[in-house]
């Protein structure tokens, strides 16, 4: 933990010399390595954390794409089989005049997971960036990010629900779609991502402005 | 007030690094925010730790419902099928998806288990009184489990999949649907109060370890 502490704001544990550990909140002064009450490796910052961010989103936009190419789900009917793709589940819908839940499955399965992935790249670029950051309004971005996470699952148990439940041999059955794997990717890698960035970046530049 | 104030021991906030005095709320109506970021820092919860023994025994009996009776049914001009919630991940599983079925196994039922357990562990020796230390991974375990737990995800995406279904046929919710729901409910509580300044402070009140 060879940190000039300087570089850190005032007031701040790390300009003090103390660690807080990640896991039990614990302060512990710079030069031990490991948390005394929990044992965790103890680091000032989340080591490379926006590289590791960043590999991350990349990882998940390229599966992004075999998620909204590919079907999610294939329902069979009578002996006729129709692949549906995301965008396809959400037009049914509309045609259905289901506007609501149109708009649920849109923005959990499309609009979240873009807007998800976009602000976190930005946040990557804030950090790194030498402009003047508005601080609170990127740790709102980034606790956005992270309450969302979870939520764009959603579309991956409902395909889990149908295709368990319409199981009727010879009348009507729903498999499951090579789709439907990629996008599970996309929602833990974008999960790990958000987890891996570490907001505390962003305040430490508030000392240098 | 004196022995809130003897209580109080410095932290650094979690997303801004802050050094702050910290004081525990017990008051219901106040949560404690970081000054600088505005950091949720822990909400004011009375008998936390009488409240979360009570919610995990319960979550965990309702959970153990929830997965041994029927949870939705399906008719459709006369053929019937119901499904428990084990077949929700297993019916993947089948189709030829083993790691998806498992990652849905994992994030509906087994970790939101496994956290409730573990914090039984921790909790229900506190609270009895009994000299028994769980191990520290017992602690990390829970914390890293958390951000993965998804019951009330997998309600919404229910919900949204009986709306596909329920103009081709009759759902029939089973007991487990609504002892899910329950479950749910009682998991957000304890997200709600358990936080790792409440959770540490109970594995330090086995072990003698002092801020």
């Amino acid at each position: 933990m060879a940190f000039l502490l300087t570089r850190f704001p005032k007031g701040t544990a790390a300009n003090a010399g103390l660690a807080s550990c990640s896991i039990c909140g614990t302060l512990s002064s710079a030069n031990e390595q490991t948390c005394r009450r929990c044992g965790n490796q103890l680091e000032f910052r989340t080591k490379n954390s926006v590289q590791k961010t960043l590999a991350l989103v990349a990882t998940a936009i390229i599966f992004y794409i075999p998620a909204n190419l590919l079907p999610i789900m294939t329902t069979t009917l009578l002996g006729n089989a129709s692949p549906a793709t995301i965008l396809g589940g959400v037009v049914i819908f509309i045609e259905h005049g289901s506007y609501f839940i149109a708009l649920v499955i849109f923005s959990a399965s499309v609009l979240i997971p873009l807007a998800k992935m976009a602000v976190i790249i930005k946040l990557c670029i804030a950090v790194n960036s030498s402009k003047k950051l508005n601080h609170r309004e990127l740790t709102s971005m980034y606790r956005l990010v992270e309450f969302v996470g979870k939520w764009s699952m959603i579309d991956v148990f409902v395909v889990s629900i149908l295709v368990a439940l319409v199981q009727l041999s010879g009348l009507m059955t729903i498999q499951p779609g090579i789709a439907i794997s990629a996008f599970a990717c996309v929602v833990v890698l974008t999960m790990v991502a958000a987890h891996q960035f570490d907001v505390r970046l962003i305040w430490d530049k508030e000392g240098n402005q | 007030m004196n022995s809130h104030l003897s209580q109080s021991h410095l932290i650094a906030c979690h997303e801004c690094d802050q050094l702050l005095y910290f004081v525990p709320s017990t008051d219901a109506r106040q949560t404690a925010h970081c000054p600088r970021c505005d950091h949720a820092i822990q909400a004011g919860v009375s008998n936390s730790l009488d409240q979360v023994v009570a919610l995990c025994i319960t979550a965990l009996i309702v959970l153990v419902i929830a997965n041994y009776f029927n949870f939705l049914g399906f008719d459709a001009k006369g053929q019937e099928r119901s499904i428990n919630l084990l077949n929700a991940s297993y019916e993947l599983y089948l189709q030829g998806y083993p790691v998806l079925s498992v990652l849905i196994f994992t994030f509906i039922v087994a970790i939101p288990f496994l956290y409730m357990s573990c914090l039984l562990l921790i909790c229900l020796p506190v609270k009895l009184g009994i000299r028994w230390r769980p191990s520290l991974w017992v602690g990390r375990l829970c914390s890293a489990m958390l951000p993965w737990a998804m019951s009330e995800v997998f309600l919404v995406g229910v919900l949204v999949a009986l709306i596909k279904m329920a103009s081709l046929a009759t759902i029939i919710f089973g007991v487990s649907f609504w002892a899910y729901i329950l479950f749910s409910i009682l998991f957000l509580r304890v997200e709600h109060i358990v936080d790792s300044h409440r959770l540490w402070g109970w594995i330090d009140d086995q072990s003698h370890f002092s801020v």
